[in-house]
């Protein structure tokens, strides 16, 4: 009976319509986020920036003492590659690049030689490390929504003991950063040696006099402050993070709600065809019926 | 006049910015005062209690180690003094009851760890530090 096949149809456009409640509840709930996660990196460029200036000024003070942290090493032995991804899916592409260029850059430095050790930021990438043969060292998790300063130290202390042990001569960022509302990309970063931030990052007054007292000097200064830079640009990197986590998710949900949408109509009017059909086929089979009836008389 | 801008950031939130006659903080070298037209400097923040002198009195805050960095600021004549701190707190936001029960986890926590003699060296490092960041803060809110 064509009554079966109108059934399983509109069983369709109900699951069609309850999943599009969902997505249209998590786009709801990401967008909700954007603008609170918007607000932490708003609140976090005033100290990132001072960190930078802070940085900036030790390395013009004393470029010599600074050449040991700042300098690019000229030959890398082992790595330490840290990948910042969310801990949730249903995000778009925003796991899944940050996890490429993470591998991308592991087997480039594999092939350059060097041994790497990755660590990594969300529930996501453990799996899809392990899957393509790569070991993990360390991975945390449960944090990717909403991080917290005390994340970044954890984090931090993990990347810093090796770098300060000389076990590895380098660590690499990549993470996905929020340029703006419209435009996140995912960047690789040296995180230590410390990347001397660029002048155009840092606003630095014009009108300094040229001389700067440190206190300490800047080669004992440097000691602390590179933990405390390296914690603030993980922190900064776990804050946009979350940010572009939340916009590709409002994104990606939004594209749902229409897909279902779309699907839900097109359902629809293939159930109400099929009801029609059905009907008419009833029709005319009464008709029929009664044709025969009648000429049989 | 040659003004003074201080500000006190963390990590989370510049915590305080305004203006202020006098900034008294100490660093590894020793206490240091930053007044108007104060040479540029930059250097760290120890564990300690940082005042800062308005025309409206004194505030203080406790600063669980930092930076600073004195240099012009963006106005013609205005000095400008940033404290980065990992973690600071407004002296008078001190909740003095948690402070003092986490200076004793962190007080019970070393004496077991020593009286069992399997000392854990990076939970030692932890828990001293949060005695010293229990001990600062009671430290502050009792002045």
């Amino acid at each position: 009976m064509a009554g079966g096949q109108e059934r399983i149809l509109r069983r369709r456009i109900k699951s069609v319509q309850s999943t599009r409640k969902i997505t249209k509840a998590m786009e709801l709930i990401a967008a909700s986020q954007i603008s609170r996660s918007q607000a932490r990196i708003i609140a976090n460029r005033p100290y990132r920036n001072g960190m930078r200036r802070i940085i900036l000024e030790a390395a013009l003070g004393d470029p010599y003492a600074a050449a040991q942290l700042l300098m690019p090493p000229d030959h890398v032995d082992s790595a330490i590659v840290l990948v910042i991804t969310g801990d949730r899916g249903l995000s778009g592409a925003y796991n899944s690049s940050a996890l490429r260029a993470g591998e991308r850059l592991a087997r480039k430095l594999e092939g350059e030689g060097a041994s790497v050790r990755l660590v990594t930021v969300g529930k996501k990438a453990g799996a899809f490390y392990r899957f393509r043969g790569l070991d993990v060292e360390a991975g945390f998790a449960n944090m990717s929504d909403r991080p917290t300063w005390a994340d970044a130290r954890r984090i931090a202390s993990s990347l810093a003991g090796p770098f300060l042990l000389g076990e590895v001569q380098q660590v690499m960022l990549v993470s996905t950063r929020f340029l703006s509302a419209a435009t996140q990309a995912v960047e690789v970063e040296q995180l230590l040696p410390l990347a001397m931030p660029a002048l155009s990052e840092v606003e630095v007054p014009t009108t300094t006099k040229g001389y700067t007292e440190f206190e300490p000097e800047v080669k004992q200064l440097l000691e602390t402050l590179a933990p405390k830079a390296l914690e603030s640009e993980i922190f900064s990197a776990l804050l946009e993070g979350a940010a572009s986590f939340h916009v590709s998710q409002q994104r990606a949900m939004a594209a749902a709600t229409d897909n279902a949408d779309e699907l839900g109509q097109s359902l629809s009017r293939i159930m109400n065809r099929a009801r029609q059909d059905s009907i008419t086929t009833e029709i005319m089979e009464i008709v029929g019926g009664a044709e025969a009836l009648r000429s049989g008389k | 006049m040659a003004t003074l801008r201080v500000e006190i950031v963390t990590p989370e939130a510049p915590l305080w910015v305004g203006e202020a006659k006098a900034l008294v903080a100490r660093s590894t070298d020793g206490w240091f005062t930053v007044l108007p037209q104060h040479t540029d400097m930059v250097g760290d923040v120890v564990p300690s209690i940082v005042r800062v002198d308005t025309n409206e009195g004194s505030l203080s805050f406790a600063v669980h180690g930092g930076f600073f960095q004195v240099g012009p600021g963006v106005d013609e004549g205005v000095t400008q003094a940033t404290v980065l701190a990992g973690i600071a707190e407004n002296v008078n936001d001190i909740d003095v009851a948690r402070a003092q029960i986490a200076k004793e986890m962190a007080e019970a926590h070393i004496t077991a760890d020593t009286r069992n003699e399997q000392v854990d060296g990076a939970a030692q490092l932890l828990a001293r530090a949060d005695l010293e960041r229990a001990e600062l803060r009671l430290n502050a809110s009792n002045r």
